[in-house]
């Protein structure tokens, strides 16, 4: 057993700890710490143990809390539509969707006409003939109709990014949901059930029309819709489970209210 | 001597330069207007320390997750009080610490649990005698000594040592003069020896 710390030595010895002991205090203490044991001990065990707790890991908050603060959220309108809110009509959707068509056509173009032109003025330059801006060499024409299959396929390349990015929140919401699923009365599951099917549905439907018809903006717009109201209900039915888990009665009746009104 | 933590921890960045603070402040500000987004970045910044706080306060993950949800939900209804005064993290903390400190006191209550206070603590420098014994501290057994100690305390050794707040921030967050964040931090230092020892 180590001999024991003196009383009145141990708050300069905490503050040697915390690193806000003054100089000359320090001293002292160091004097002091040369000839007791007792004091030198409670020391290093006290900075061993602040070393330690310093050193403690710091713990991630699964995503499923994340999932259901902004369920809750959106369930209790205080976010902004735009963000989670199922889109009830689709003009906000079709205009974003014109949006993102436009930017990428315009951008598309100007970076695959870059090229023909470029090539158009060094052909010019091997051959000693000026690059004529109001002629349009054969090369260019070409690339210009190149250039409208490499829009299109980079607008399809967009959507399956998008589709896939809904794809992977639904699947990872699916998964919260399973995690605590026992926690759901079966009545209220089967209500959620039911709604899940009818997305379902739509999403089968809408991605049916979209494979028959890829350049369909109509059809995006239905499949799109139907994967954010997959995601606003996985979300409520997150939330949903952590209110009954808590047995909040009030957040359950506001909550499956909110579904059912879907 | 341990070198200082404080130089080295995030929480430096807490507290923060004005640039900082302004941030803070157009991030609350879009966050009060109903930006999803903006929302989550708060949470994806804060979340990690309050939710360490809180399995460590609470001594299970399950309860954690749902004061921390609580948490998130309360700050996000209290956006217009905050004011920049005090950082966000520390206002974070503050709202978060009461909500559990409150939860904890529920807990005791319903199961007729008496919490010892400080005051009743025996002498701990005396008991502290058996020491370390120049063993290192384990982690887990230091996790476990943690959820021994009186809440108060260990809340205030959680935000000091843990999370390296300095004892003015602990002072703050817990509604505490700076003297009192010292008492509580050595105090549980001096316990911990002994639950260790």
């Amino acid at each position: 057993m180590a001999s024991l710390p003196c009383s009145d030595h141990t708050a300069a010895i905490q503050e040697m700890v915390d690193g806000t002991l003054g100089a000359i205090r320090r001293s002292e203490l160091e004097l002091h710490l040369d000839q007791c044991d007792g004091c030198r001990a409670l020391l290093k065990d006290l900075q061993r143990i602040r070393d330690a707790a310093g050193s403690l890991d710091r713990l991630a908050p699964p995503d499923r809390v994340w999932l259901q603060v902004a369920g809750r959220l959106r369930q209790e309108g205080r976010i902004r539509a735009a963000h989670t809110r199922p889109v009830t009509s689709r003009r906000p959707y079709v205009l974003t969707a014109l949006a993102a068509t436009l930017l990428l056509m315009i951008g598309g173009s100007v970076l695959f006409l870059l090229p023909a032109t470029r090539g158009a003025r060094q052909a010019a330059t091997a051959t000693g003939a000026p690059a004529s801006p109001g002629v349009q060499p054969a090369a260019q024409v070409q690339g210009n109709a190149a250039s409208k299959d490499a829009v299109q396929e980079g607008i399809e390349a967009e959507f399956r990014l998008a589709e896939q990015h809904y794809q992977n929140a639904i699947t990872k919401l699916e998964e919260a949901a399973r995690s605590s699923e026992d926690s759901i009365d079966p009545q209220t599951a089967a209500m959620l059930q039911k709604n899940l099917q009818v997305i379902d549905q739509a999403i089968a439907e809408s991605s049916a029309a979209m494979r028959s018809e890829p350049t369909s903006v109509t059809a995006r717009d239905s499949l799109f819709d139907a994967l954010k109201r997959k995601v606003a209900l996985l979300q409520d039915t997150i939330a949903l489970m952590n209110e009954m888990r808590k047995g909040n009665a009030a957040g359950v009746a506001q909550l499956v209210d909110g579904v059912n009104k879907g | 001597m341990a070198p200082s933590k404080i130089t080295v921890h995030p929480s430096a960045a807490r507290s923060g330069a004005p640039a900082d603070r302004g941030a803070e402040l157009t991030l609350v500000e879009r966050c009060r207007q109903g930006d999803l987004g903006a929302f989550e970045e708060l949470y994806r910044a804060h979340s990690g320390r309050l939710f360490s706080l809180l399995c460590r306060m609470l001594g299970n993950p399950t309860d954690a997750e749902d004061l921390l949800q609580d948490a998130f939900l309360a700050a996000h209804r209290k956006l217009d009080t905050f004011r920049g005064e005090s950082s966000l993290g520390t206002w974070l903390y503050r709202l978060t610490t009461n909500l559990c400190l409150d939860h904890l006191r529920s807990r005791a209550a319903r199961t007729s649990q008496v919490t010892d206070t400080l005051d009743d603590e025996p002498r701990l420098a005396d008991q502290a005698s058996r020491g370390l014994a120049e063993r290192a501290v384990n982690r887990m057994d230091l996790e476990r000594a943690l959820a021994q100690l009186p809440e108060g305390c260990r809340a205030a050794f959680i935000l000091h040592d843990v999370e390296g707040l300095e004892h003015r921030e602990v002072g703050e967050v817990l509604g505490i003069a700076e003297g009192t964040s010292k008492s509580q931090v050595h105090k549980a230092r001096l316990r911990l020896r002994a639950l260790l020892g």
